[in-house]
């Protein structure tokens, strides 16, 4: 990557700032309606199910699309894009990202301050909590880890970040809705165990997967650290929407109060700033972002 | 404290608790309902048994997989 000093001042930090600001400002209405929507869909499920007006299997396959819906409208709540900045709106933070993680059983504020570390210390080995799903040797791997649960290595990460308060706290402000989650299915499984197995256990199973390996592994897989390095452009034979369009995950890092529908034209707008950067794959970046591939073979 | 008791609890036993409790309820729901075995008293306990044992074999490995 070239120095700072090295970019020529048409393409300084300022300006791609500024660019970047510009598709930081919409109300990101879309998300909120993914995320509250996917979770009223889910809950519905349940006496739909109960009394016979909609089979188990059709109710599994609607949870399982449900859970894969579920993390990215909690990922813009993490990232204060619905607020912006407005602390008479963080209460739709919080809505949207508790409600919407329902359906993937994990705690909001875990999720959320997990996440702000994986931003400040991406592909760090010790302090990023992403690292060993991001850097994992293959997706197999990954889907084996995640089912597991072995990369879940939360009370690791309250002895690195023992010292940060703010960390601290809100992992223990997650404690009662994570034993809720750990109880919940407990109970329900004694008294609906095909149901709570195949509208809850596994669809959140498959949503994590699906999570993870689109949203953590494939953008990192093989690269480094620094801020235009640690997450890279791809491709996949999948059209961009299928795989939430993770493979513009380079843009989010760089800049994550961009709103995630609006990160195709911030592509566009800021190529030239990419290639500047010696960004790896920016000079691939097609002029206008199609569904699919981002990036030419 | 409590909570942090139970924590502490989850923490060492959960493997065991999930695999009693949540396989062993898909079990039993299991078997009374596709097998031959459906009208067989105590069905109940190889089902809990089946989903106990699995718990804690994951418990020692420290690993469901």
């Amino acid at each position: 990557m070239r120095e700072s000093s090295e970019i020529a001042a048409e393409f300084s930090f300022e300006k791609e700032k500024a660019i970047a600001k510009s598709f930081s400002q919409r109300f990101q209405w879309e998300m909120i309606l993914i995320g509250l929507g996917q979770a009223a869909i889910w809950l519905s499920l349940w006496p739909l199910v109960l009394n016979g007006f909609l089979d188990l299997w059709a109710g599994f396959l609607i949870a399982s699309l449900c859970a894969c819906f579920a993390y990215l409208p909690s990922h813009e709540a993490q990232h204060g894009n619905y607020s912006r900045g407005n602390p008479k709106l963080r209460w739709l933070d919080d809505l949207v990202g508790h409600i919407t993680l329902v359906t993937l059983k994990f705690p909001y504020h875990i999720l959320r301050i997990t996440h702000m570390k994986h931003h400040a210390y991406t592909n760090d080995q010790e302090k990023d909590p992403d690292y060993l799903n991001a850097h994992n040797t293959s997706v197999p791997k990954v889907i084996k880890n995640v089912l597991d649960g072995s990369t879940l290595q939360f009370d690791k990460y309250l002895d690195v970040f023992a010292s940060d308060k703010a960390f601290v706290n809100s992992f223990h402000q997650a404690i009662p809705i994570a034993l809720f989650y750990k109880l919940a299915p407990l109970v329900l499984v004694i008294i609906f165990p095909f149901e709570t197995l195949l509208l809850w256990w596994l669809p959140a199973k498959i949503g994590s997967v699906y999570t993870t390996v689109f949203f953590s592994y494939f953008p990192h897989i093989g690269t480094s650290t620094g801020r235009y390095m640690n997450t890279r452009f791809w491709s996949h034979w999948m059209p961009r929407y299928i795989n939430h369009s993770m493979q513009l995950h380079f843009i989010h890092h760089l800049h994550p109060s961009i709103g995630h529908f609006d990160e195709p034209k911030a592509v566009e707008a800021l190529k030239t700033f990419l290639i500047a950067r010696n960004v790896p794959g920016a000079d691939q970046i097609p002029e206008k972002v199609s569904y699919n591939p981002l990036i030419k073979f | 404290m409590l909570i942090e008791k139970l924590l502490n609890h989850i923490s060492n036993w959960g493997k065991f608790w999930f695999g009693l409790i949540f396989l062993g309820s898909i079990f039993n729901a299991m078997l009374e309902k596709f097998t031959l075995l459906s009208g067989t008293p105590y069905i109940w306990v190889l089902a809990f048994g089946s989903g106990a044992l699995i718990g804690f074999v994951a418990r020692i490995r420290g690993a469901w997989l």
